[in-house]
């Protein structure tokens, strides 16, 4: 009987999920044209994948290639014995055949995500969209993190106004991605924007974010957290307020400092919390598309565009093949990404625990 | 006398005849129309949309989505026969796509039985060019569109310049004037304002820098490829021109020219802090309307030219004469780049005969000078002129608020453009969007960024071009490019 | 002085300085948060020229405030506004209810029995489903035709295909395959799910999207159901059960009435998503069923430039309700999310 209690979700998730799944992934296979009866389709094989990592989509997804400077030999080497290193030890200790297999999978992707790193940003030049998106997901979602975490242990210690904060802190969540974007190109116009007057000032009257390719990425990584922060801070608040305040005190009577206190007793309780949180805005911050296709258009050049706002243009120029072939090549990178972090992080750290 | 009084009557009658008619005929008819949002262009259609239910009976349904999202909207809905759109309103470039796929209602034989249209008013271009496909009318044009050159009356005057006439000259002005206080803020203003962000319209503006140096035989000659093998014509000195021209005018725009489209510079235009500008028909009306700094202080000419163009042999410029450039006057030849081709109408193949006859007609009733000579003259409505008789008086520009020397020299600018010969045609086959609005686009975008050079860039393009061209078969796309460009052999 | 500045006078108080350098950094932030929106709040008093002539800060002071950007949504497109409110409010809302009743029982059944789904059974499933996709799509077979062969191989073959080889998952499995359906980017499935209600005949309807960000939004609410009914005691549901309750009894009244702090903050995070989701609007809408984000994104006018005065009207009528549903739920905010996670 309680059997049934799940298979509304699997029913749901089969036909709007798996089933759109399949569908594009057919899609990714062939050309597409609409015509009078529909549309045509044409079976191309791997012609666009072939595109987009070795012909002239090249250096739209994955950067522009050349002789690696010897900072990118130093990093890649590094990397790669690092990573053998690692692989090399798992099998020293607790081999199992579907562990290998999955942790092979994960020394595959970050091998090809280092190598990636040190022949395009490393030699000086231009990485694509693989590069971008994981910026925004590195530093956007280590920035959220760090802030979101500080400001709900300032808020969960006992403060007045904690009330109106968590009310204030939480509002920017609500505001539509799109909405967000568009509020954050008013305040960055430099000749009406409300710090126009500021660059001004600074001297920074003839230079704009918007020409330099680092200062945008940094912006719209500014305008991502201002939205998400307020999530991070809403279930890290979670988390604190459900630390048991016997302990903490207990410590604090033996003479721990709030530090020691917050490491040794808080801290370890609120992990879990903290990895799942992690691993949510992992999971969405993959896909931002919102907010780079509203602020800058991908510009200046293509130093902007994420992975998914790359196949968002594809498709809106109608070339459903590239679209979906260049969706399926972030969904490869993500699941493995999330898979190793779920796997390797969240659930050994789980376990770890008493 | 009594015999003319008689034949007046007659006239009368039977021109009302229809319209009765039709008040019967179209009771209890819907006609669902999709467009882009705003007051701009779709407030037009839902007010005249309430006069013609008025007269006929028919409903008309106005329904909106983004810009950027209105071609795909139409296609798919057209394609897999969802029949919830029976009129698109989109760029008339976009619609040879739709026609080839059988999608487009063939509008011929509405226009001979329509004695109120009176087709030979349209200006050429739009009449032979815009509104055709394979010689048969599909289109009806509800906006004629082309970019042309804004300067500031007063600026130049009291610098002592002329209207730039070629891009070289442009520059020139553009230096000339930069840094000065054009609106009496005490703050230093701009030369030039030309929108550069991606993925908007800076596609358009290279296209304009580039038509006058590699068309020169007139419309038929085309923009973009070799009429008979399809190879691009990209990857060469005029184009590189072109590329270095749209760089160098940053040097006198605003700081963040790249990441403005055209709403940021059309803003900057109107509050008065650009010298010169480059945009389409409708600074002119909002020039004249409340809180615009620039009231009957803006100039306007036809696009600047070029004194030499491609030699299509070697791909090198070469000075203009008489024999290179049929077309040039003084020497310089122009050729206004009819950008976007206008908001055009289209009705769907798969609506319902009395649908489609009932959305014909208000198309008709949009188009016709009675109505749309009124519409053109109103900034809001974001409709330029396309008719003949638009242009010969200035009137109605005076009534909308003109003085009677901007609206003769506002008029004239769009005259000398499109009565011009040599009028540089948009892109108009299918895959249209992935030509220009991706592959362009993007090579534009990161030129002007930095990340390539302008040789890499064209080079670029010339590949992408090449690509989408296979992928939509080379034979197909050669002959739609013929038949957009008028060649029927 | 009994105590430093820097020590706290009570156990589990803050000393004086924590204090003040605590409120400046909250205080800082609240400005953080605060100015864009009061950017947003300000600009929607603008007139066109006062957005587009400088910055201008405060109301009557340097620019004088004009309710016409109001008045063009309120007043002037009144019928359009109200439609997409009422859209919004319909699609958001039933979603949420349906993702959130579904969801749960989902999580309170994979949290209270073991599962044991056969992998190669599943995978025989996912190979019949990519054939018929093929056939579908490149060969041009009939839509409904297929499926039916499809559903009729599986149940078929089922039994024989899982009796030749068995790989049992677990139900973290089924939980992580759920949860990983939030990893797809919408723009990978919306063109299939585009052709899917095209076919049914659905598009531009309340129930197509309320369907969409129903599943779209399963994974979020399993996810933190599961967690929050782990935490739950069982000793309860047992005791009820020995009283001779159904499961479903237990569930509606035992389990129910405790979950109510995680239902309260998961409906909220649901009805967040599902009000502020564009991509999938913007496909399966086309004017009767309209939304409010894409009243948003309408009124970039292309070539006419942003009208940010209405735009930030549009954006602040959807705050409104959202900070309205928050205030009230907000005692449930903190306390009801993940709950469970710090438990188990």
């Amino acid at each position: 009987m309680g059997r049934l209690f799940l298979t509304p979700a699997v029913v749901l998730i089969l036909v709007f999920s798996i089933f759109p799944l399949i569908a594009s992934l057919v899609m990714a296979f062939t050309r597409i044209r609409f015509t009078g009866g529909g549309f045509k389709v044409r079976y191309v094989a791997w012609r666009n994948f072939d595109k987009q990592f070795f012909g002239s989509e090249q250096f739209h997804l994955l950067g522009t290639f050349g002789p690696l400077s010897i900072l990118a030999w130093v990093v890649g080497l590094a990397a790669t014995l690092g990573l053998f290193w690692w692989l090399y030890r798992y099998c020293r200790t607790h081999f199992t055949v579907v562990g290998f297999i999955g942790r092979l999978i994960t020394f595959a992707m970050a091998l090809f995500l280092a190598w990636l790193f040190a022949a395009t940003l490393l030699s000086g030049r231009q990485f694509g969209t693989v590069g971008t998106t994981l910026f925004y997901v590195v530093v956007g979602c280590g920035l959220q993190f760090l802030i979101g975490t500080a400001l709900a242990f300032a808020c969960s210690q006992h403060i007045r106004g904690s009330r109106a904060f968590r009310v204030i802190f939480f509002v920017p969540m609500m505001i539509t991605p799109i909405g967000v974007g568009y509020i954050f190109r008013m305040l960055a116009d430099t000749s009406k924007g409300p710090f126009a007057n500021v660059w001004q000032w600074a001297g920074l009257g003839d230079w704009s974010w918007a020409t330099d390719p680092w200062a945008a990425r940094i912006f719209i990584t500014i305008a991502d957290s201002w939205q998400w922060i307020p999530f991070v801070f809403i279930m890290m608040l979670a988390g604190f307020e459900s630390v048991s305040k016997d302990l903490n005190e207990a410590a604090e009577i033996d003479g721990a400092g709030k530090w020691m206190t917050f490491r040794e007793i808080i801290w370890p309780q609120v992990l879990p919390i903290a990895a799942t949180v992690m691993l949510i805005r992992v999971i969405e911050a993959f896909k931002i598309v919102d907010l780079p296709n509203i602020m800058t258009a991908g510009g200046p050049g293509i130093a902007t565009e994420s992975v998914s706002l790359q196949s968002y243009y594809a498709w809106r120029s109608l070339d459903l093949g590239s679209a979906s072939a260049i969706a399926y090549i972030l969904l490869f990178i993500t699941v493995v990404i999330c898979v190793s972090f779920f796997n390797l992080v969240v659930l050994a750290r789980v376990r770890a625990k008493p | 006398m009594s015999k003319l009084l008689k034949g007046t009557l007659l006239a009368l009658s039977a021109s009302l005849a229809p319209a009765l008619a039709s008040a019967e005929e179209y009771d209890g008819v819907v006609v669902n129309i999709l467009t882009r949002p705003g007051p701009v262009i779709a407030q037009r259609i839902v007010e005249r949309g309430e006069e013609f239910k008025e007269m006929t009976g028919a409903e008309i349904r106005v329904a909106e989505v983004p810009f950027a999202e209105l071609f795909q909207k139409i296609l798919t809905d057209w394609a897999t026969g969802t029949k919830s759109i029976d009129v698109g309103v989109f760029a008339s470039g976009w619609g040879v796509e739709l026609v080839s796929g059988g999608l487009v209602e063939n509008l011929d034989g509405y226009i001979e039985k329509d004695d109120k249209l009176n087709p030979d008013d349209i200006a050429l271009y739009f009449r032979e060019f815009n509104q055709k496909v394979e010689g048969s009318t599909y289109f009806i044009t509800l906006d004629g569109d082309f970019q042309m050159l804004y300067y500031r009356t007063d600026v130049l005057a009291e610098a002592g310049l002329e209207p730039p006439r070629t891009w070289e000259e442009y520059l020139e002005v553009a230096a000339a004037i930069h840094g000065k206080d054009m609106n009496g803020d005490g703050e230093a203003d701009y030369g030039s304002c030309i929108f550069k962000k991606r993925n908007a319209q800076s596609y358009f503006a290279v296209q304009s820098m580039a038509a006058s140096r590699v068309q020169s035989k007139g419309t038929a000659e085309g923009l973009y490829f070799d009429t008979d093998t399809m190879k691009p014509k990209i990857n060469n000195a005029a184009w590189k021109r072109a590329f270095e021209i749209y760089q160098e005018t940053g040097k006198y725009g605003p700081a963040d020219e790249l990441n403005q489209d055209i709403g940021d510079t059309r803003g900057l235009v109107i509050s008065g802090r650009c010298g010169l500008a480059i945009d389409w028909g409708d600074i002119g009306p909002l020039s004249i309307e409340e809180g615009s700094a620039i009231k009957d202080k803006i100039g306007a000419v036809m696009m600047p030219g070029s004194a030499e163009v491609l030699d299509t042999e070697t791909g090198e410029l070469v000075a203009c004469n008489a024999e290179i450039c049929p077309h040039a006057i003084d020497g310089v030849n122009f050729a206004p780049f009819a950008a976007f081709g206008g908001w055009t109408a289209a009705v769907s193949k798969a609506s319902d005969d009395n649908v489609k006859a009932a959305a014909y007609d208000f198309l008709s009733y949009m188009n016709q000078a009675e109505q749309s000579n009124v519409d053109v003259t109103m900034g809001w409505t974001g409709y330029n002129p396309y008719r003949n008789s638009q242009l010969d008086s200035t009137d109605a520009w005076v009534k909308a608020g003109f003085s009677q020397e901007s609206a003769e020299n506002y008029l004239s600018a769009i005259k000398d453009s499109l009565n011009n010969p040599n009028m540089a045609s948009d892109f108009r086959i299918p895959g249209a969007q992935q030509y220009t609005g991706v592959v362009l686009d993007r090579e534009v975008a990161r030129f002007l960024a930095g990340e390539v050079t302008v040789d890499q860039a064209l080079a670029n393009i010339e590949e992408g071009w090449e690509e989408i061209t296979e992928d939509f078969g080379r034979e197909e796309q050669a002959s739609m490019y013929k038949l957009s460009l008028g060649i029927t052999n | 002085m009994k105590y430093g500045l820097f020590e706290p006078r009570k156990i589990g108080e803050m000393a004086p300085a924590t204090k003040v350098v605590l409120y400046t950094l909250l205080l800082a932030w609240s400005l953080f948060v605060i100015f864009p929106i009061y950017w947003l709040v300000i600009t929607s008093f603008k007139t066109p020229a006062a957005v587009n002539e400088g910055p201008f800060f405060i109301p009557w002071v340097d620019f004088k405030p004009s309710l016409h950007a109001w008045r063009d949504l309120f007043v002037y497109d009144l019928a359009d506004t109200m439609r997409a409110y009422f859209n919004s409010v319909v699609i958001a809302f039933s979603a949420t209810v349906l993702s959130v009743f579904v969801g749960s029982l989902a999580a309170y059944s994979l949290s209270r029995i073991e599962f044991a789904p056969n992998l190669i059974t599943i995978l025989y499933f996912v190979l019949l489903l990519i054939g018929a996709s093929v056939a579908i799509g490149v060969y041009g077979a009939d839509l409904w035709l297929t499926l039916a062969i499809v559903v009729a191989m599986f149940f078929l073959l089922a039994r024989a295909v899982g009796r030749l080889y068995s790989v049992r998952l677990k139900n973290g499995d089924i939980l992580f395959w759920i949860i990983s359906q939030r990893i797809l980017a919408p723009i990978v499935v919306v063109v299939p799910i585009y052709m899917m209600f095209q076919s049914v005949r659905l598009l531009d309807t309340h129930l197509a999207l309320i369907l969409t960000y129903a599943v779209v939004n399963l994974p979020i609410v399993v996810w933190l159901m599961f967690d929050f009914f782990n935490s739950i005691p069982r000793d309860l549901e047992e005791s009820a059960q020995l009283d001779g309750a159904t499961m479903i009894m237990t569930f509606r009244e035992v389990v129910m009435p405790l979950s109510r702090t995680g239902l309260a903050a998961t409906t909220l995070l649901v009805m967040i998503f599902s009000w502020n989701e564009y991509l999938f609007a913007l496909f399966i809408s086309t004017s009767k069923a309209q939304t409010l984000p894409i009243l948003v994104a309408a009124m970039n006018a292309g070539e006419r430039g942003i009208l940010w005065w209405t735009m930030s009207v549009a954006i602040i009528i959807m705050i409104i309700p959202v900070v309205a549903l928050a205030v009230v739920l907000q005692k449930y905010i903190s306390k009801g999310l993940l709950v469970g996670a710090v438990k188990g």
